[in-house]
């Protein structure tokens, strides 16, 4: 018996080391793989950016276009060094496999520092991002204790979710339940529903959520904030060379008040509020 | 946004579904045929082999293959991936699952015609290949047209796996919308065209299967 089943575990090892030689000779054949090392620099003048398009006000989709104020930060760093900005949606949950394998040359969609210092080449922080929490406005819920024992929502994997975990685990675990949903929108459909008492979330996603919905009367944003937070560009870990083109770019756009003017074209969204001083 | 525009972002997306829907058959459907082949060879160990490909194609989730066979060169191999392989992998993970579950159908289906109809044909000097395209393959295709239509039906629905991958097929563009706007509207809309597509093709397959209707 155990004979038969060593065997067929040789068959599985087999088959998968034929799947994936087949599809890397097809890959080579396909003339995609040139060379055998991952690009760290963007040398051929195409700088790709990675974004979760379900993400506004930093990057999400209008008409036929992909816009927010990240890309629009990240169209002007192209145009000052002469580079062709691809503008890649991609999985949230499949970004580090996406920056690893070169796909993509970095991650700029309103994308947390805090916690994760070591996994990714940083740029300096350019926004000051604030977790809150969005309640209905006619609830009785006024301040971070008045959530005890209420239905939370917040997005899978984001910053509120570990903040709720982490750091602010006690203010967490008074919820009554810490519900976990695919995309905020979902979290104020269920908000608007009552199928959840509040909604933990980034201040610019809450504003931009609440205007887009002409529902200034209908949400309104605790004044105690979860936690606080950094936003900056990622890099793959290593890639400072890159890192170091952008960063010099963005700080010459932050000196001549370029920043600032785009940020202004997101008002709405509470951004100009949240940009890092400089 | 207005009804016509959203509609006509959908369309863009609905046209990559489309390709995706159409390439994924045109692979699929003679690759499961070989495997099929593969699957009731005399020859054991091809036998085996074949076995184990559809146990793992069948037993595994899509969304992993997709993942598995996009970034797998990369992973493995070192290999650079370049924007255009995105689609490519989407092609060959699709095409590899969906050929695992029509070999079964085709295996189902040839298993069903008796064997006097292979002696039969011996009897009259067909060779063994004609036996299978003349004799055999026409009454397995009148077989097996419902259980492939149900498998086409789900391939529609599944097109919407390819964004873990980063391809925006129809169902992502609708979700990217439905967050700008915040507003499920273009969600219902995006079923409302599955729902038409899915008619669609049902009404293509019953043609077809009348078509087939010989026998009564």
């Amino acid at each position: 018996m155990n004979k038969k089943i060593g065997f067929i575990l040789a068959l599985v090892v087999i088959a998968f080391l034929v799947m994936g030689t087949a599809s890397a000779g097809l890959f080579d054949f396909l003339g995609g793989g040139s060379n055998n090392s991952a690009r760290v620099n963007n040398d051929n003048n195409t700088f790709i950016v990675g974004f979760d398009a379900e993400f506004p006000p930093y990057g999400y989709k209008n008409g036929s276009e992909y816009v927010g104020f990240d890309l629009d930060l990240a169209q002007e760093v192209c145009k000052r060094n002469n580079w062709t900005l691809v503008k890649q949606p991609i999985d949230w949950d499949a970004k580090d496999a996406e920056l690893n394998s070169g796909s993509i040359d970095c991650i700029w969609n309103g994308f947390t520092i805090n916690g994760r210092e070591k996994s990714y080449t940083w740029s300096e922080p350019y926004i000051d991002n604030k977790q809150v929490v969005v309640v209905k406005a006619d609830s009785n819920i006024k301040s971070l204790s008045d959530l005890k024992g209420k239905i939370v929502e917040t997005q899978k994997d984001s910053s509120a979710l570990h903040a709720l975990q982490g750091d602010n685990k006690t203010l967490g675990e008074s919820f009554g339940k810490l519900q976990e949903v695919a995309d905020y929108n979902t979290g104020f459909m269920d908000l608007e529903s009552g199928a959840c008492d509040a909604v933990a979330i980034d201040i610019g996603v809450a504003e931009h959520n609440i205007h887009s919905r002409n529902s200034t009367t209908k949400f309104v944003i605790l004044n105690d904030t979860i936690s606080s937070e950094k936003y900056g560009v990622g890099f793959k870990l290593g890639n400072t060379q890159l890192r170091d083109q952008v960063q010099k770019t963005l700080d010459e756009m932050f000196a001549d008040g370029t920043v600032a003017k785009i940020a202004a074209n997101y008002t709405n969204d509470g951004v100009p509020g949240s940009l890092v001083r400089k | 946004m207005m009804l016509g525009s959203m509609v006509s972002l959908l369309m863009e997306g609905m046209i990559t579904s489309i390709e995706i829907f159409l390439l994924t058959l045109l692979f699929s459907l003679p690759l499961g045929l070989l495997i099929a082949f593969g699957r009731m060879s005399k020859f054991t160990p091809l036998r085996l082999i074949m076995k184990v490909y559809i146990s793992i194609m069948r037993g595994t989730p899509l969304m992993l293959q997709l993942i598995v066979v996009f970034f797998g060169p990369y992973y493995i191999f070192g290999t650079t991936l370049s924007p255009d392989y995105r689609f490519i992998a989407v092609i060959i993970a699709f095409s590899m699952n969906y050929a695992a579950y029509f070999a079964e159908i085709y295996r189902g289906g040839i298993e069903a015609i008796p064997k006097g109809q292979y002696e039969a044909a011996q009897v009259l000097g067909y060779s063994k290949i004609q036996t299978f395209f003349i004799i055999i393959l026409p009454q397995v295709f009148r077989i097996i047209i419902p259980s492939v239509t149900n498998e086409v039906i789900t391939l529609v629905k599944d097109t919407s796996l390819s964004f873990v991958i980063a391809i925006p097929e129809m169902f992502t563009v609708a979700k990217q919308i439905a967050a700008a706007e915040s507003s499920i509207a273009a969600l219902i809309v995006a079923g409302v065209f599955y729902y038409v597509f899915n008619v669609l093709v049902a009404f293509v397959m019953a043609r077809l299967e009348k078509r087939y209707d010989y026998l009564n």
